[in-house]
């Protein structure tokens, strides 16, 4: 049960391609998070998948059977909008109840139902209130109640923690992971936040202008983007590209750099991606020269950003705090850890 | 620059002087008629005679309107054509609202214009059309019904003479009732538009992931949303409804049409004034329509009260 599959997906309005081919499987009980920049087609897909918008092309497949044109009561999915979408005149219970309501299950056995969920998202002193009366965590615990009642095959999240504050994000992000693990169904999630992707997802579906640039686990991602796209969008700071040298006339540090870098790896790179973390200052002598145009400190760390004589970008590296010399202006030598160097051909794809 | 202190008006003062020109013109034109008819409801007052000719009668006018049948049968007209064109311009113009709000995109605006034209239509204008369509011997009404006569099955419950619409006492209210509805039912669809437009998008989609059909979703979603504002449009009407005037005093010639059959309580407090001279009794009886229609506003405050906490 909770099976989603996804074979040749393809969305267009009128003119635009918004979807432009998506093959995916989403497994039993599995957490797919969807992550992309603003406007890829993320939400679209999802529509997609819950009903609310058609399918162009393309086959939709839940649990096996075909989806495409099943009405969106009928796929066995629920949604939980990012505006919370609750019904404003309604009661808590009310809103949790109303599918059961539309299905035709009695008052009883509803009641009944909307009490369970309601105990798994503590919302029990909440059943009586309105939407007004209740904070923007509450709305979004019960919009996920709502969902929870009408005990789906696949949750739907679209962007459900955007509107929250940090704070309250990460609690809900703990609660949502301890949610899934409690009831064990499929959940797809959408956000643009990569924080949010990386801690949720079993397997994370990076997207971009409607297509998938790579799927795999979070760290799989993480240490090894499949091409500069998801190398660039997963981490912060920024994962470090730098260009391979001029044959001639390429600065000394340059050219260094990308000597240290290569020293593990293929040399037929035109890119070579390092993260941050891996970057590391080294004792005077060593290393290869760089400035600190401007030094972050946020306290457990301190983010560096680095100018090499050569690079058309600013470094960054991700270095212990409380290091001396570590100021805007000042000269530090860099030492590059060559083991976690990704090279990436001239399209940009990893070469393995 | 400098203001000569003679010439500047003291910062306490400023306020209410700016304010002044409402202040004077609701003063003259809403708050003296008001107290005034107020005064004039207890004394008996001749206006030919001069101010002068007044005299203190206590609650006389008050107990004479109560006993008076013609008040009476004002009364039941007023609230027979009330109801009879008040109820159908909301019970068509919701689900009419909610076809264009749901169905119409490019030609919305012409829509709504068209259902809106009555509304800021001269009544006399309208008055006039609508005589001639009721007319008996040439009006369109009548033409359209005999033609209908020809139709079988459909002809057995058409007349079979031409109606006399607004001479014959039990057909001029349904055709006031016709006008009043038809001038209305714009403005009403113009107000359920508004509130329309405000319920959002995904609620919708909300209840359509929890199986609602289109239906069950104008009855659990629609409706619910547009409650306020029916409150706020059932209010106009009925506020409006009870102070019909205009379309029934150009209909029957002012005097409210034979046997009074279109004769609303304000056509009949104003022939009291004017016709038969008696300010007192004709103020009286304003009174006592004002106490009717605070009475049926506070009804309807209480029928459409939003559930849940006040806002
Ligand atoms: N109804 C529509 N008509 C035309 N283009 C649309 C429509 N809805 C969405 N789009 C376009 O589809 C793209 C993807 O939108 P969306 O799925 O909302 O992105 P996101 O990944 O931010 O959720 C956007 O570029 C948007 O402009
Ligand atoms: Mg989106």
């Amino acid at each position: 049960m909770g099976q989603v599959t996804l074979r040749g997906i393809r969305k267009s309005y009128a003119t635009v391609d918004v979807i432009k081919g998506i093959d995916l499987a989403v497994q039993e009980g599995e957490f797919m998070v969807f992550v992309g920049p603003s406007g890829c087609g993320k939400s679209t897909l999802l529509r997609m998948i819950a009903g609310l918008e058609t399918i162009t092309a393309g086959d939709l497949l839940i649990d096996g059977i075909r989806a495409n044109d099943q009405r969106p009561a009928d796929r066995g999915a629920a949604m939980v909008f990012q505006s919370y979408a609750l019904y404003p005149h309604m009661t808590v219970a009310e809103n949790m109840g109303f599918a059961l309501k539309m299905a035709g299950v009695a008052r009883k056995q509803r009641d009944e139902q909307v009490g369970r969920a309601a105990e798994v998202l503590r919302l029990g002193e909440l059943l009586g209130r309105y939407p007004k009366e209740l904070s923007g965590g509450q709305r979004q615990r019960v919009a996920i109640g709502r969902a929870i009642v009408r005990k789906p095959k696949v949750f739907l999240f679209d962007e459900p923690l955007s509107n929250l504050d940090a704070a309250l994000r990460v609690n809900m992000r703990i609660e949502l992971s301890r949610l899934h693990k409690e009831l064990g169904t499929t959940m797809i999630y959408v956000t643009h936040d990569q924080v949010e992707a990386m801690t949720l997802g079993d397997r994370i579906a990076v997207f971009n202008q409607g297509h998938v640039e790579q799927l795999g686990a979070p760290l799989e991602l993480y240490n090894r983007p499949a091409n500069v796209f998801v190398a660039g969008f997963i981490g912060a700071p920024r994962i470090n590209l730098i260009e391979r040298p001029p044959v001639s006339g390429a600065a000394i540090a340059h050219q260094a750099l990308w000597t240290a870098l290569t020293s593990q790896t293929s040399t037929d790179a035109a890119r070579i991606g390092l993260r941050p973390e891996h970057l590391h200052l080294a004792p005077t002598g060593e290393g290869i020269a760089a400035t600190i145009a401007l030094a972050e400190h946020l306290g457990d760390v301190s983010i560096l950003h680095l100018r090499v004589d050569g690079v058309s970008d600013l470094l960054h590296a991700k270095v212990g705090a409380n290091l001396p010399r570590c100021e805007a202006g000042q000269s530090v030598r860099l030492l590059p850890d060559a083991n976690w160097a990704l090279p990436y051909d001239a399209n940009g794809r990893l070469i393995e | 620059m400098m203001i000569p202190t003679a010439r500047r008006i003291s910062p306490t003062w400023a306020p209410y002087l700016f304010i002044s020109p409402f202040l004077i013109l609701f003063a003259v034109f809403g708050v003296f008629p008001l107290a005034f008819s107020l005064y004039l409801a207890f004394q008996t007052w001749e206006p030919t005679s001069g101010l002068a000719a007044m005299q203190y009668v206590g609650v006389d006018n008050f107990a004479f309107a109560l006993r008076d049948e013609w008040f009476w049968k004002s009364l039941k007209n007023t609230a027979w054509l009330a109801v009879a064109s008040g109820l159908p311009q909301h019970l068509v113009a919701i689900p009419l609202a909610y076809f264009i709000h749901s169905s119409f995109t490019r030609l919305r605006n012409g829509v709504v214009g068209a259902y809106f034209m009555p509304y800021i239509t001269s009544t006399v204008a309208i008055a006039i059309l609508f005589s001639s369509l009721f007319s008996t011997d040439y009006g369109l009404i009548n033409i359209g019904l005999q033609a209908m006569c020809q139709v079988p099955v459909l002809g057995w419950f058409m007349p079979q003479d031409p109606t006399d619409w607004l001479g014959q006492p039990e057909n001029i209210k349904p055709a006031i009732a016709i006008i009043v509805f038809w001038r209305y039912v714009g403005f009403n669809v113009v107000l359920y538009l508004a509130a329309l437009q405000t319920i959002p998008k995904d609620i919708y989609e909300a209840a359509t992931m929890d199986g609602a059909s289109r239906m069950q979703q104008f009855w659990h979603i629609t409706l619910p949303s547009l409650k306020p504002m029916i409150f706020f449009g059932v209010t106009l009407s009925v506020i409006g409804g009870l102070q019909l005037f205009e379309e029934p005093f150009i209909l029957t010639g002012g005097r409210g049409g034979s046997d009074q059959a279109g004769m609303t309580t304000a056509i009949y407090l104003y022939r009291m004034a004017f016709d038969f001279n008696d300010f007192g009794a004709a103020s009286a009886m304003s009174w006592l329509l004002f106490i009717v229609v605070a009475i049926l506003t506070w009804l309807t405050n209480r029928a459409f009260r939003p559930r849940g906490p006040s806002a």
